[in-house]
Parts: C-alpha cells; structure tokens; sequence
C-alpha cells in the first residue's frame, strides 16, 4: 500500500476548518442576521461595501476565508458521500474538488472585478 | 447482600446447527456487587455448560471479555449490573464474524496489528552487554498513554469506518503504531508509513471518535490518528521539498 | 470441526441513525452542505458588488428577506454546531506535551473560545463603525 495523497485534501479542510470555526458564526451574523434587525445597516451599504473590499488586503483576507471555507466544505462533502453509502469516490471527489476550485476561481475573479 | 433476578438476553450462534445467530434468555439470579461477566459465568456454572464466550483476568486489564451490551461495546468485567434494569441484552463484538454464541473471529485485527510492526525498531540493535535503554519520564509520558491498550476490539466494535470498509487498519493498530512512533527508542516511523499513511490507514478516518469513547483503558485512539495524519500530511508535503525523501 | 462464521452486516446507509454518537457526528457533517451554500451565497454578493449598486441591493434585498433570513439563521445553527465540534476535538488532535504534563484539554478549548469571542467582536466593531 502506498502513502495515500488524501493528506493533501485533509490538511486543507483542517486549515479550512480551523478557520471558519472562528470567523463564521460573526460572518453570518453580519451578513444575514443583523441587517434583518436594523444593525449595521451603514457598514452593508454599497458605497461602504465597496470601499471596503476595494482594499487589497481585505480581498486577500476574503479570497483565504472563502477559498478555504469552499475547500473544507468540499472534502467533507466527500467523506459525507461515503458516509451515506454512495461508494463512487472517484467521481465524488472530482466533482467537489472541481466545485471548490470552481468557486476559488469565482472568487478571485469577482475580487478582481472590486 | 441483596439478591435480584436479572433477564440476560444471549445472542446464540452454534455453527454445527444454526443457520442464523438468535436470542436466548436466561433468568438470573444476581448478587448486587456482580458485573454482567459474572452473571454469565453463573449461566455457564449452573444453566447452559453450551453457552461459549471469552474471559479471563475479571478485572478489566486483559481484554477478553469485549461484547456488546445493550448496544454499548463493553467489557463484561467492567459493565456493573447495578447500573442496569432488569433486562440486559449481550452480543458479540459488531463488525467482527461470529465464531460461536459471543466468540468472535480475531484474525483481520492480528493481521492489521502484525502489519503496524507494533515492536521497538532501534537504530542499532544494542547487545544486552551494553546495559538498557535510558528513558526520562518525559520520554515515556510522549507514549504512556497509547501503551495501555489491551487489544480488546471495543473500539472497532464502535467504529462505524470499520464496519463500512473491512480493508480499514482500525484505531487500536493505529493507536499502536503511534505508540511505537511516540517512544524515544524507535526509529521506525518511515517502516510503518505505508501500511499507517496509505488510504486504508489513517485517511479511512474521519474522526467520529467513538473509538475512544467506549475506549476502557483512555487510550484515546482517535487522537492518536489525528495527531498521524497532521504528521503524516506535513511528511508528505514535505517530501515534494528538495531533499525530502519519498 | 468444521467452522461456519456468521457475518453480520451493517447497513450503509442508515448506521448513524442507530446511536446517539453518530447522530452526533452526523450533525457536524453536514454542516458543509450549509457552509457550501453560504460560500455561494457570498460569491454571488461579491459579484453583485462588482455590478454596482442596484446589483447589489438586489442581492442585499434577497439575503434580508425573510427566506434569506431564515437561510441565515439555519447556516448559523450550523455555524456553531460546526465551531463547537471543531474546538471540543482539538485537544485531542493536538496533543501538546510540557515536560512530562499534557496540557488540559479545557485550557486548549478555552483559548479557542476566547480567541473565537475576540476575533468576533473585531468584526463586529468594524461592521459597526463602517
């Protein structure tokens, strides 16, 4: 049996992992949940939105959290598959490693596009 | 000292006449202070000589005594009746064959253990003339903790990977390998690496944890396989590097 | 002695609705499921942004709606499923040895947690002077 590269994966949706778990929670909150009861509605505004994802840093901080978000979820939904009987690793793997490599893509793109 | 009456509820499987495994029930007279071990001692005594199961140290060190109770792997030396109701139903280990009533077929797991090579291997081989290893507490607290399993199969009893996907290594061969990765006198890591590293080993894992949940002896198994795979992967990666071996 | 042994098979699809652990571990499965959409959810935005503003209050609108908020709500249940299960596991992937103690498990998880608090209040603080 030889060394398997599932480590590659894997080290990703740890980092991916560990890092939604800290910054998740306070992103939905942001992003759906205070809007809906009046707060922050000046830091959501386009003008403010904009300004602040045109920094540069904000885009690279943003393309680690979703990319890596995008990665963890993507290997996961693959143990998930096995969990639930589908036994197709192959093509699951390569549709949700595509997917996550899909939505990098996005992302930088549309961070370019700010 | 009170007595009650306990129902045990066997599975019975007797290859010779049995097409299926089945429940049979036997009415136990209990002492309070007994563990369920006991009481199918007293069946085997006193009730049914036929009824086959393994036991030995009756004190949770050796590891024979595995099955499930009520749905919980266990040991029966270790599973008190007084934290039981009248009903307790007794199985063999699950994801193991049956070999007779509560035997169960051992050989995958000694297969996987003798594939780990769960021994010392030293960079030289020391001659007994030139005295014992030296060890600092420090040194055995690294691995301690992974030493202590008896191989009872509690844990691939509860590993849901295990009973998914037989070819997977299981946490206590894992566990072991991490012992002999973990102790200052081995240098055996790369030895192991491709039974440990490859996708039946750590990767079939996807940390449910509930090896070392129902762990008797806190092995904690399912650490032991992580922590691997954080080495693992770092091994792996690394040996892309210039200078990394492959 | 001829030998028979039993094989007792395990269902694979639906094993983990047999115990309350891999209900558990389940749970914190499919968290991704929910984690995937959101990512979406915010690659949308980011291109709505890029649009200009009525793009964008277009998506704003969608996410505050009440569907949308439902949807957040259900990806924040999931949010902290996935941090509580995430911080809990940790002592025992990261196993880190001072001499010839283990540091406590709670102390690791503690640390996370209040890392998680302080990295949530940044935000918040940052939303809130926007």
């Amino acid at each position: 049996m030889a060394r398997s590269a599932k480590a590659v994966p894997w080290f990703v949706f740890a980092a991916g992992g560990t890092v939604i778990a800290f910054i998740l929670p306070v992103m939905v909150f942001v992003t759906g949940l205070a809007p809906a009861i009046g707060l922050f509605g000046d830091a959501l505004s386009y003008e403010t939105m904009h300004a602040f994802v045109s920094n540069w840093l904000i885009k690279l901080i943003l393309l680690g959290i979703i990319g890596l978000a995008a990665w963890h979820a993507a290997h996961r939904l693959r143990v998930c598959a096995h969990d639930f009987g589908i036994r197709a690793d192959g093509p699951v793997s390569i549709a949700v490693y595509g997917l996550a490599g899909i939505a990098t893509l996005l992302t930088i793109i549309a961070l370019l596009m700010i | 000292m009170s007595q009650r009456t306990m129902e045990l509820e066997v599975m019975r499987y007797r290859p010779e006449m049995d097409d299926k495994p089945f429940f049979q029930t036997y009415s136990v007279p209990c002492e309070e202070e007994w563990v369920v071990l006991d009481a199918l001692n007293y069946v085997k005594d006193e009730m049914d000589r036929t009824l086959s199961y393994r036991w030995s140290c009756h004190m949770f060190v050796c590891g024979s005594c595995g099955m499930v109770i009520n749905g919980e792997p266990k040991l029966a030396c270790k599973a008190f009746l007084r934290d039981y109701d009248g009903k307790i139903r007794i199985e063999p280990l699950h994801n193991f064959p049956i070999e007779r009533d509560l035997v169960i077929v051992q050989d995958d797991f000694i297969e996987k253990l003798e594939s780990v090579k769960p021994y010392i291997i030293p960079k030289q081989e020391k001659p007994l003339s030139e005295g014992e290893y030296l060890q600092t507490p420090a040194q055995l607290k690294a691995y301690k903790q992974y030493s202590m399993c008896m191989n009872c199969l509690l844990c691939y009893s509860a590993c849901p990977q295990y009973g998914l996907e037989e070819k997977f290594v299981g946490p206590a061969a894992l566990a072991l390998a991490h012992r002999y990765n973990m102790d200052s006198r081995d240098v055996g890591r790369s030895a192991r690496e491709h039974v440990v590293a490859s996708h039946d080993g750590i990767w079939a894992c996807s940390f449910v944890g509930a090896c070392s949940q129902v762990c008797p002896k806190d092995v904690d198994p399912a650490g032991a396989i992580q922590q691997v795979k954080f080495s693992s992967a770092v091994d792996y990666l690394t040996s892309f590097l210039p200078g990394g071996k492959r | 002695m001829s030998r028979k042994p039993y094989h007792r098979e395990m269902s694979k699809t639906t094993w983990f609705l047999k115990q309350s652990r891999y209900q558990h571990y389940m749970l914190h499965e499919i968290s991704s499921i929910f984690v995937a959409i959101y990512v979406g959810v915010l690659i949308v935005g980011l291109f709505r942004l890029a649009q200009g503003p009525d793009a964008w209050a277009g998506w704003l609108a969608a996410v505050t709606s009440p569907i949308g908020v439902i949807f957040h709500i259900i990806v924040f249940i999931f949010a902290i499923i996935h941090t509580t299960s995430w911080f809990k596991a940790v002592p025992q992937a990261m196993r880190i040895q001072r001499g010839e103690e283990i540091v406590p498990g709670k102390l690791i998880i503690g640390a996370h947690y209040g890392v998680w608090a302080a990295v949530s209040v940044v935000v918040l603080l940052v939303a809130g002077v926007a």
